[in-house]
């Protein structure tokens, strides 16, 4: 039994390693690029401190609170006196860490690492976890991640996501269960959350989203190539919004336009530092990246939120809104106008590269639904399945640079 | 104050409320067919809203016979005058223009000042309160033939400014209260005078709870969105770039939910919005909404406008709520 201990031990303490030499490598790379600036040199330094909600809060002086997706809405976190956290990982060790026989073959890499980053240090316990229920592997992951810890369940804050978006009974459950958070984070913390604390948070994230607007105007203009957009977004959650809003505005004005060739649109699964592959990819392909919409980056946080209501009712009601409404996750049933949001920017690229990672099957669906009235509109479409590993990466650079000749 | 629709839209209520209550006094008089409510009970008022001036074609002492000619003539010029206006800037009218919609919106600004919140009213609502007016419309141009034809008193000539609380609260603005006094006259006078004070009772409890609460009933509105086809100013919609997000519903002052939900066509201008553009300002989609005047585009909805403006605005009410940047 000891000696199991040990091996087990050992094995951790060898991913734990390995992790943070994938972390490093990434980060060299990142800031030998001949595009690096010193603009950039927050966001590197954000992930090279750690993606581990006590690095943030030793950051920011605040308490940290576990999320994950893109639906609990984090103006409410931030009045109760939290600093959301997103759970993420793209490292490939804390994937396969996370990863045994037990999951099925085919499960979700993004949670795999989850998992595995859970297995490598405690700093995520002790403190509370919201979680929406988008897919099915989320629904799931506190009992997976009970297996390896019967702790884990304490923590967490079930947030039920009504799938439908249209109609006012949706609205109304949804409405319930934000109202239902609210009374849980007030409940954690003994802090009120009246509407001058919300108008206060609203108005931090607003600043925020005004200058991830800002920045994504420049990546339009071919000024923010995609890798060093992913850091900004991968950031966000790393330290206090605003010091975050501080940093990007500082690094708009040095911003400039390059020029724009073979563009495209980058959609599906979301894609998570250390895991830059498939951005990288197509950078070597000579595809820029003029927008995207994932999860994990364009829609990191919603943003667009308008507070000018100002009763407490009507702020949680219009955050509730935004954040159910205006969220574009393909766990929703009535999502049909989803597709907008790449055709609606359609004048700005040439084609669309649709990321999924084997096993994240919203997005592998999604990618038959949208593959049609994309091409019916004279782009081309690109599928790219894949998950953590660097095996496929010669394959998929001749794929992609197939598609880049079509473009 | 950053140049945004909404700070235009308020400079222009303020203006056209001056204008409209006591331009009279500085020698202008835009006549009696403004399609808002610029109250002729206000002495000094600049214009006559042209419900009065509908209601007045007919009258007390006048006989169909002496309406032929001069009189007929004359109010079928006014009536080209309010389709001329109409025409040419539709809705603003009242999102923009009216002196009793900013009243209304002052009480809005209490209301949000206070933190108390709004009464949305519900689909189901909102559909059996649309036809009311509509059979406003239909009572203030039935009854007064009917006085005319002496089948009615004289007294019940000009039926629903006897009832509208602008004539009961605007003329406040001058020192004027006595249209908030019973008029004990007659039993028909008593009727209206008293029904007047519990029509603006109702109205000020109704704009304090809901935003816009009597345009809900107006029929100004009803006759406005009843001369649609001639208007020149749309609001209207690109159903492919739209997501659904809900902002544009969320920000109506008419909680018209169609702006939102609508996925066929572009129309969105239903019987109750009123032209204020505050949907088109909000929308976070790059030309999802816009707001046209024939050909020419007057405003496009922006994410990068929309990040500003929202930016704006909640840093704005950070402050009002008394707590900027302590986060």
């Amino acid at each position: 039994m000891n000696a199991q201990n040990q091996r087990e031990t050992e094995r951790l303490q060898k991913t734990g390693v390995r992790v943070q030499n994938e972390i490093s490598r990434e980060l060299e790379a990142l800031r030998g690029r001949p595009d690096h600036m010193p603009g950039y040199d927050y966001f590197i330094d954000l992930l090279a401190g750690g993606i581990r909600p006590d690095v943030l809060e030793k950051r920011a002086g605040k308490p940290a609170l576990n999320l994950l997706c893109v639906q609990a809405p984090l103006e409410l976190i931030h009045a109760a006196g939290f600093l959301p956290f997103k759970i993420f990982s793209g490292s490939y060790a804390a994937d396969a860490l996370g990863a045994d026989g037990r999951l099925p073959a085919l499960t979700c890499p993004m949670l795999r690492a989850v998992r595995g980053i859970f297995r490598l240090n405690d700093s995520f316990s002790g403190r509370p976890w919201v979680l929406p229920t988008t897919c099915d592997w989320i629904v799931n992951l506190p009992r997976m991640l009970r297996m390896d810890n019967p702790q884990f369940a304490k923590w967490f804050h079930w947030l039920e996501l009504p799938h439908l978006k249209d109609g006012d009974a949706a609205r109304e459950r949804w409405l319930a269960e934000v109202f239902g958070l609210k009374k849980f984070l007030e409940k954690t913390t003994g802090v009120k959350i009246d509407r001058k604390r919300l108008a206060a948070s609203v108005a931090v994230y607003g600043r925020a989203w005004e200058a991830l607007t800002r920045l994504e105007e420049r990546r339009r203009a071919g000024a923010v190539p995609f890798v060093w957009f992913l850091i900004i977004a991968n950031s966000f959650f790393l330290d206090a919004p605003e010091q975050w809003t501080n940093a990007v505005n500082a690094l708009l004005p040095a911003l400039r336009g390059n020029e724009n060739k073979n563009r495209v649109f980058f959609a599906g699964s979301p894609v998570f530092f250390p895991n830059f592959k498939i951005p990288l990819l197509l950078e070597e392909a000579g595809l820029t990246v003029t927008g995207d919409d994932l999860c994990s980056s364009g829609r990191v946080f919603p943003g667009g939120i308008n507070a000018e209501a100002s009763s407490e009712y009507e702020m949680v009601a219009v955050l509730a809104g935004r954040y159910h409404e205006g969220c574009l996750c393909p766990t929703f049933a009535d999502n049909d106008r989803r597709i907008n949001s790449i055709l609606g920017d359609a004048g700005n690229f040439e084609g669309v590269v649709f990321h999924v990672l084997k096993g994240c099957h919203p997005y592998d669906m999604e990618s038959c639904l949208l593959e049609e009235p994309i091409t019916r509109r004279g782009l081309k479409f690109l599928r790219l399945e894949t998950d953590y590993t660097a095996e496929d990466g010669r394959n998929l650079l001749t794929r992609i640079e197939a598609f880049g000749q079509t473009l | 104050m950053a140049l945004t629709v909404t700070s235009l839209r308020t400079v222009t209520q303020y203006l056209s409320f001056i204008v409209f209550m006591y331009g009279g006094r500085f020698g202008v008089k835009l006549g009696s067919a403004i399609p808002c409510f610029a109250c002729p009970y206000v002495r000094g008022c600049g214009g006559q809203c042209y419900l009065m001036g509908l209601q007045g074609v007919f009258g007390v002492g006048m006989s169909f016979e002496a309406m032929r000619g001069a009189p007929l003539a004359a109010a079928l010029g006014w009536l080209l005058v309010f389709i001329i206006l109409v025409a040419a800037l539709g809705k603003t009218w009242c999102g923009w223009l009216c002196p009793f919609g900013l009243f209304q919106d002052w009480f809005s600004l209490l209301r949000r000042k206070l933190g108390v919140r709004e009464r949305i009213l519900t689909e189901k609502t909102k559909r059996a309160l649309a036809p009311i007016k509509y059979i406003l419309l239909a009572y203030l141009l039935v009854l007064p033939p009917l006085v005319t034809a002496k089948i009615l008193h004289q007294d019940f000539n000009l039926p629903f400014c006897n009832i509208c609380p602008g004539k009961s609260l605007l003329p406040l603005f001058e020192g004027n209260p006595q249209y908030l006094a019973l008029n004990l006259s007659n039993a028909v006078t008593l009727t209206f005078s008293a029904l007047l004070l519990i029509v603006t009772g109702v109205m000020l409890i109704g704009i304090f709870f809901k935003d816009r609460f009597f345009c809900v009933f107006c029929p100004l509105l009803a006759l406005i969105h009843l001369a649609k086809p001639l208007t020149f100013l749309r609001l209207s919609k690109n159903v492919d770039v739209c997501t659904g997000c809900g902002n544009c519903r969320r920000v109506c002052i008419m909680d018209i939910a169609e702006v939102s939900a609508e996925r066929g066509g572009p129309d969105v201008q239903t019987g109750e919005c009123l032209d204020c553009a505050r949907c088109a300002e909000s929308c976070t989609a790059n030309g999802a909404l816009s707001l046209k005047w024939l050909r020419f585009n007057l405003f496009s909805s922006s994410r990068l406008y929309a990040s500003r403006n929202l930016s704006r605005n909640t840093a704005g009410a950070s402050k009002n709520a008394g707590s900027a940047g302590k986060s």
